[in-house]
């Protein structure tokens, strides 16, 4: 792939509807079934992803031409490593409540698949205001996806929506096991796809 | 060969940049981080004698921390506790050892200041400092005693216990009769919505005021949580109250002596936690009478 023609905006777009991580490119599936069994936690995983993604984009595009493309796959997961582990240090030295809550999402991400496959897509091609933005994309897409299923999975398994009491009682204890996250998931997928089906219809007739 | 070179080089010396980093932030930032847990830790524990931001702790209020090591000479087992004792105008602290069976073994000065004794490794020198070489120790649990003027007020005990996924990390204060005074969870991995509950005020609450004799054969109902019972768990003390003064204390005293209802879906955690619970106070109750009498009868002049 040659160095990207799009604009930032057309960037930030495509990760969030064009090339959405979870609903479009089906990466980093363990995280959105396992955490995303509410809002706050979508939310809070989102924003962990995506300072992770754009600072190790912006690495990455910074240090391209240095890296010997034998080991290319290493160094994308060392950048990585050392990211979250700077990020988990820093916060939880100088942001003790942000830590609180975000700390046990800050270690998760080494092993997100989402990350790896845009430095090698991506940012490994491309300048580094570019990269920049994809990784804001591919972030807010993240989260976005993850708020779509914690949305539903925290409505229907627990009757509450960020933590407030909306139905008052537990419709479908069943949506909150790791299990219904596949559920929600793939009828998501499907409902995407759907949509963007009947609008490229639509843009035909 | 060259190609190979070239990657070995690259591979380690990317290594190294990372490695550089990471240790530098950590040395950086290491103090500030430590400083943070230790404020958690203290403000939990001061959360569960009921003190507060608004109500804060009165200035005679002392916290004293015990160590209990297990030391092994050989095939002989002893258990050393090293104490804080009053000694001159600077504390100090001093390692009893005591055999299995309560008996008094030995007593060492310990050459330790008390801002160094939160550090393990400070800790573990001082003592081996003591012992004689064939004797190995390892560190078992420690227990904060909070002191209020003359007299204890309390026992604050960390305990871990398994959960239903992962370890439940957890913060005990209970009074010199053994009594619950609050439970607080520091750390757990359970499901979120049903494991994860035991987290909330309703669950954890059940736990406070419950005496020795109750707690020692405590178990789980599955029957569903009363209403009244919640609202009464859920009630902060100095926040607008839901419940007439005069039905909080009815409610207390109806059920002070119930089991703890397990929440629903998740009765291995309840169980896991009520268990734990149980377990840690029992534990600790045989231990420290055990210990008091060999301070009295040797007239250890300990701290708490």
């Amino acid at each position: 792939m040659p160095a990207t023609t799009k604009t930032n905006f057309q960037l930030v777009s495509n990760g969030i509807l064009n090339d959405n991580p979870i609903f479009r490119l089906a990466l980093s599936m363990c995280p959105a079934v396992g955490i995303s069994t509410t809002v706050m936690n979508g939310i809070m995983l989102g924003i962990a992803v995506l300072f992770v993604q754009v600072f190790s984009s912006c690495t990455i595009a910074l240090i391209k031409d240095h890296i010997h493309p034998r080991i290319r796959i290493p160094t994308y997961t060392l950048t990585i490593a050392t990211w979250v582990t700077v990020i988990d240090l820093v916060l939880a030295a100088y942001m003790p409540a942000a830590y609180k809550e975000m700390g046990i999402f800050v270690k998760l991400i080494v092993a997100f698949a989402i990350i790896t496959m845009r430095l090698e897509v991506f940012a490994c091609k491309n300048s580094v205001p570019a990269s920049f933005w994809d990784g804001i994309g591919m972030g807010l897409g993240f989260m976005a996806g993850m708020v779509a299923i914690g949305f539903v999975r925290e409505l229907l398994g627990m009757g509450t929506i960020l933590g407030y009491d909306v139905l008052g009682f537990r419709p479908l204890l069943f949506f909150v096991l790791p299990a219904a996250g596949f559920f929600c998931v793939g009828i998501m997928m499907a409902m995407f796809n759907y949509m963007e089906l009947v609008y490229n219809r639509k843009k035909k007739g | 060969m060259k190609e190979i070179i070239r990657i070995t080089v690259g591979l380690t010396v990317s290594c190294l940049i990372a490695a550089l980093l990471m240790g530098s932030v950590f040395i950086v930032t290491d103090k500030a981080k430590k400083h943070n847990e230790h404020v958690n830790i203290q403000r939990a524990m001061l959360g569960l004698l009921g003190y507060t931001r608004g109500h804060p702790a009165p200035p005679d209020l002392r916290l004293y921390t015990m160590y209990r090591y297990i030391i092994e000479d050989g095939a002989i087992r002893t258990l050393g506790y090293m104490l804080p004792v009053v000694k001159g105008e600077h504390g100090g602290y001093q390692l009893v050892v005591i055999d299995l069976d309560g008996q008094f073994v030995n007593r060492f000065k310990l050459n330790i200041t008390p801002e160094k004794v939160s550090e393990a490794s400070e800790r573990a020198s001082a003592i081996k400092a003591v012992l004689k070489p064939p004797k190995t120790f390892v560190y078992s649990d420690s227990t904060i005693v909070a002191k209020l003027g003359q007299k204890r007020l309390a026992y604050l005990l960390p305990g871990k216990f398994p959960g239903f996924k992962t370890f439940i990390d957890v913060m005990l204060a209970i009074d010199p009769s053994f009594k619950i005074i609050g439970l607080e969870i520091m750390e757990q991995e359970e499901d979120p919505g049903l494991g994860a509950e035991i987290n909330q005020d309703y669950f954890k609450n059940q736990f406070k005021e419950k005496s020795f004799e109750k707690i020692k054969k405590i178990n789980v109902t599955k029957e569903p949580l009363p209403e009244e019972y919640k609202k009464y768990l859920e009630t902060k003390k100095g926040r607008d109250f839901p419940l007439p003064k005069g039905v909080v204390d009815t409610i207390r005293s109806k059920y002070q002596d119930k089991d703890i209802y397990a929440l629903t879906g998740a009765t291995i955690s309840s169980q896991a936690v009520t268990n734990g619970v149980k377990n840690m106070i029992r534990k600790f109750a045989y231990r420290i009478n055990r210990l008091d009498s060999v301070i009295s009868r040797q007239h250890i002049p300990v701290a708490f």
